[in-house]
This record gives C-alpha cells, structure tokens and sequence, in this order.
C-alpha cells in the first residue's frame, strides 16, 4: 500500500503551530531520523510519511501528486494560477497564521484613503511623470487581480523578497502590497492601510489534494 | 461551417478583393509586424492588457506579446516610420488574444486607418470603404456610437471634476463603470474621522518643503490634492439624480435618422448644456446623410465601449442570425492612441476591419 505523504512548514512559528495542531489530534510528530533532518513520522501512524518543506513548496507538491496533504498558508495558495485550486483543497481552515494582505501607502498621502483615490492618483502620476506607479509585493498575482477589480489600472508590479515596507521610502517603490496580523510592522515604517484596500483575509489551511479528499486518515483530523 | 482547404481558398479569394477594394480608394497595402513590445502597450492600457494577450519573456527578460489587433500594430507603424502627414494604410493579417479563460482566439483582420488627416469627410470615407465589400450581404446592419458624446453628457452633468474623470476614463470596463454608478448613487466618498486626523497632519505638512518627495509623490502634489478633495464633495443627492441622467442616456437605440432630434431632446429635458453638443449631432447628421440610404443604421448610445483606446465614432456591421449577432466589421476613432504609443502628440486616427473568419462563414 502507497504512504500517505505529509508536508509540513520546515521553519519558524508556522512549523511550530502546525505540529501543536496535530498533537491536538492526538497524532505526535517526531524526528525519527535526527533533529535536522527533513523528515518525520507519526507516532503509531506507519502509513504516513512526513517531510518539512517550505510552505510554498508544500502547495507545489500538492499540486502535482507528490504529495497528499500539508500545511500551509491560504495567501501562498491564491497567489498561484487558479488552476492550483483545482487541484489543491482546504480540507479545513485552522486557528493559527492569521494575516490580511492589504494595500499600503505612505501615512502622508493624505488624500489617498480609499482604492478609489489610489486609481486617481494613479492615472495622475502617469501623466505627470510619464511612468506607472509602481507596487511592491511578495504577491504579484493577488495584487494584480485586486488592484484591476478596484478599477486602478495604472500600475507596475515589483517584485520584492523582503523587507517590503521600506520600498516606498528607498525610490524603488510608490506604494506595496504585504501581509500584516497586526499592522504594527507597516506603522512603524510609516505606512497606512488603504480603507477598502484588504486583498485577502489569510489563514493556515490543512490542505489536500483532490484524490485524497475522501481518505480516511482524514478522519484523525477533523 | 466551412473547413480546411474551402476556408483557405475563400479567404484568399476573399482578401483579394477586399484589398483591391481598398487600394481602389487610395489606402496603401502595409505588412505589420506580428510582435509587440509589451511595455508599450502595459504603458499604455495598464498591467490588465497582459490578461488578454498571448505574453512571454525573451531570454533577456523583455515581455513581448503577439499583436491583438491590427490597429495597434499600424499606429506602432505609424510612429516607427517617422510620419508626420496624413497616411492611408491597409492591410491583412492575423491577431491574437486571450479569453476571460485564457484561451487563445485567433482572427484574421483585413482593414484600414486613416491617421494624422485632417479631412472632415475621411471618417465617412472610412467607414464607406470597409463597408462596400461587405455591402452584398443579406440582412447587414449598422450600429453607430460616439464615445465623445459620453463625456459631453458626463462634462453637462454636476458632479466634482474627479467624478466626472473617473466615469470617462472607466467607460470602456462595463463591470467596473457599473460599480462606479452604485457608488455614486449610495455612497459618500470622504470619510469624516480619517479627514479630522489628516487635517492636524496636513498643518505640519505645509510647514515642510513643497518640493520633498514622499513615496514618489511631492508634498505640493498630496497637499493640493487634498485640498481639492476636500473642497469638492459630493452632494448625495446629485449622485443619485446623475446616474438615472446616465442610466436614460445609455439606454438611446434609434434608427440614425432619429438620432440627432432625440439626443438634443435628451439634453434639453434634463437642462444639461454643452456647447460643443451642436458639433457632435453635426457629425451623426452628416453620418445619416452619407450612408443612411445605402444602409440600415442604428445609432446606439451605449456601443463602442469594448476597446479603451476609442474616443469618439464608432462603428459594427452586423447580421442577426437567428437572435445571434455575428460581427462582419467594426471600427472607430482613436484621436489619444498614437501619444500614448510614443508618438509626440495626440493626432486624429481612423480605422476599420472586417473579420474573414465570420465573412467566409456566411
């Protein structure tokens, strides 16, 4: 009989809360093959087999069969193309990695409150300064997407790896799209949230491939 | 539904005619280039024109896309030559784009442009030339528009410049425009505790150099904006009374001969004044006046809204086949597209095409 395949997150507090979730459950994780090393079983639990993954990877894994099951954040499965939907399920949305990803200006744009505004100034700093308002994010896709559904059209997406917040104030960016839990990160770097500027309301999710959706293991989990 | 080699034979039968129809009326045969410089066009229309065009990157990371049309790539033509006088171009060839599902469409176009002319007439001569091909066909049916005329009936309305800015600019994206008119007729755009806050800031704001640049934006730019704003609010109830204004105004569908008494009629009932009114009832008139006996046409007040770069005259020839519309050739004026592809300044355009796949389906 085929394992059933487990992709977890291999770092920080997204790691941390996905295995406290699945001990909840009464399924252990251990390291059965030294601390640092990539993969894992449960305890009791011969047919699962599990790997720590980035969680990115996780969602890619999912989508082309390598994986049956993982978890992950919902923001990283909407970023990829639709078609990933369809292959990829929530099986349930957990209580843990909240985060929103909102639109983000300057605090000192005082007339810029609402998207409505930013598609003004957008067609604005077009025609004064012969260039698109450029929007630096971790999520391309979503922002685009967001951004035309608002009607704001004048823009250029620049990709950023990190340390987003600073973009605006360094002349690589006008404005950025991030995700925040709080909001604290983008107030101390002098940034507001656009009113109706909220992408994405984001979450872990324990996802599952489209095959496996109706396996029983599944039943440990709910 | 006609198939393989029968297609390939009519469309060359087809295209031999329909150019020499064209050249007979002085439009000179160009051949364009099949790939376009994306940044031209994202420049242009917006990160949203890549959603419909087939868009890849070359190996030095450049996006270049097939051309979506063939206007597009005879204005390209246009400003890559260096002309400055009136150009009459023709052409055949194949365009490429998108579907809402990502499937590519493939059309075959033959048509022509008219740019930089400065003849009152070439826009009826235009049009007469894309239709004489076509003219034959049982049951062909002409609607007409005018993009320009939208914004003379948004400029007579009362409502804050950014209002009336953003309704013409979002004209062409039927989805959004709709949700502009739900939030001018139930909102209210400014919210009041976030201006009482950024009124303190805007103090401290003015005390600093005009000229120092916030996000990519001066300070001079954010204050008088917000100023503006603040200046210009909308009045509720205005809002409401505009967008009925607008929602009657689009419903306009009318045999062209009855156009031009029913739109100043229009104006009149709702008090809306506009001097340049009398000029774009002028151009439907001499519109009826050219072509009305040789065809049957609609003008419709809400067609013409399916390209952004259309600024003004717009035309489809049709035939309803069983309640469907199938589309033989549509057009229109784009005074703003040559600028915004890099030429030095906006200059009048024209333009037409028929599609060979539907008129060899017939």
């Amino acid at each position: 009989m085929n394992k059933i395949k487990l992709g977890l997150p291999s770092k920080g507090r997204l790691k941390e809360d996905a295995i406290n979730f699945f001990q909840s459950k009464r399924l252990i994780i251990k390291n059965s093959f030294g601390e640092r090393n990539y993969f894992f079983n449960i305890e009791g639990k011969n047919e699962v087999e599990g790997i720590f993954l980035h969680a990115k990877e996780i969602i890619e894994r999912i989508n082309d069969g390598t994986l049956d099951m993982g978890v992950s954040g919902l923001d990283l499965l909407k970023e990829f193309p639709e078609v990933y939907s369809e292959n990829v399920k929530i099986f349930q949305k957990l209580s843990f990695g909240f985060a929103d990803l909102v639109v983000a200006v300057p605090k000192d744009w005082l007339d810029v409150q609402n998207m409505a505004d930013l598609e003004e100034v957008s067609f604005e700093f077009r025609e004064k300064y012969g260039r698109r308002m450029r929007v630096a994010t971790k999520y391309p896709n979503l922002t685009e997407t967001f951004f035309l559904s608002k009607g704001v059209s004048q823009f250029r997406v620049v990709a950023s790896l990190g340390a987003t917040e600073s973009y605006p104030f360094t002349g690589s960016a006008e404005l950025i799209t991030d995700i925040t839990s709080t909001g604290s990160t983008l107030k101390a770097n002098n940034l507001r949230i656009v009113n109706d500027g909220n992408i994405l309301k984001s979450s872990a999710c324990l996802f599952v491939s489209k095959k496996f959706q109706k396996n029983n293991f599944l039943k440990n989990l709910k | 539904m006609k198939q393989g080699l029968e297609k390939k034979r009519l469309k060359e039968f087809f295209s031999k005619q329909i150019l020499s129809s064209f050249e007979k009326n002085n439009f000179n045969f160009t051949d364009l280039d099949l790939l376009i410089d994306t940044n031209l066009l994202t420049e242009r229309s917006g990160e949203q024109f890549k959603k419909t065009t087939l868009t890849y990157k070359d190996l030095l990371g450049k996006e270049i896309s097939l051309r979506p049309d063939l206007t597009v790539s005879t204005a390209i033509k246009y400003i890559q030559e260096k002309k400055n006088k009136e150009e009459k171009y023709c052409y055949f060839g194949t365009a490429y784009r998108l579907d809402k599902k990502g499937n590519l469409k493939v059309f075959d176009q033959i048509g022509c442009e008219i740019i930089n002319s400065n003849n009152k007439k070439s826009q009826i001569n235009l049009i007469n030339s894309v239709l004489k091909p076509i003219k034959k066909i049982k049951k062909l049916e002409v609607t007409i528009g005018d993009i320009g005329l939208f914004k003379i009936l948004v400029n007579s309305l009362e409502l804050p410049e950014r209002w009336k800015f953003r309704l013409i600019k979002h004209f062409s994206r039927r989805e959004y425009f709709e949700d502009l008119l739900k939030r001018l007729e139930t909102n209210y755009d400014l919210n009041q505790q976030t201006i009482e806050v950024d009124t303190k800031r805007l103090k401290e704001l003015k005390k600093m150099d005009k000229n120092q640049f916030i996000g990519g934006r001066t300070v001079f730019e954010i204050i008088q904006r917000f100023e503006k704003k603040l200046k210009d609010p909308r009045d509720n109830f205005k809002g409401k009374k505009n967008v009925k204004i607008i929602r009657d105004f689009l419903k306009i569908n009318l045999p062209i001969d009855k156009a031009e008494n029913a739109i100043r009629l229009f104006f009149f009932n709702h008090n809306l004044r506009n001097k340049d009114l009398a000029i774009y009832l002028k151009k439907i008139s001499s519109v009826n006046d050219a072509l009305g006996k040789k065809y049957t046409i609609y003008f419709k007040t809400n067609f013409g809204r399916n390209a952004e770069y259309y600024t003004g005259l717009v035309f489809l020839a049709y035939v309803l086949n069983k309640s469907k519309l199938i589309e033989i050739a549509r057009g229109g004026e784009y005074d703003t597209l040559l600028k915004t592809l890099g030429y030095k300044k906006d200059i009048p355009a024209f333009g037409g095409a028929i599609n060979l796949n539907q008129l060899i389906n017939l």
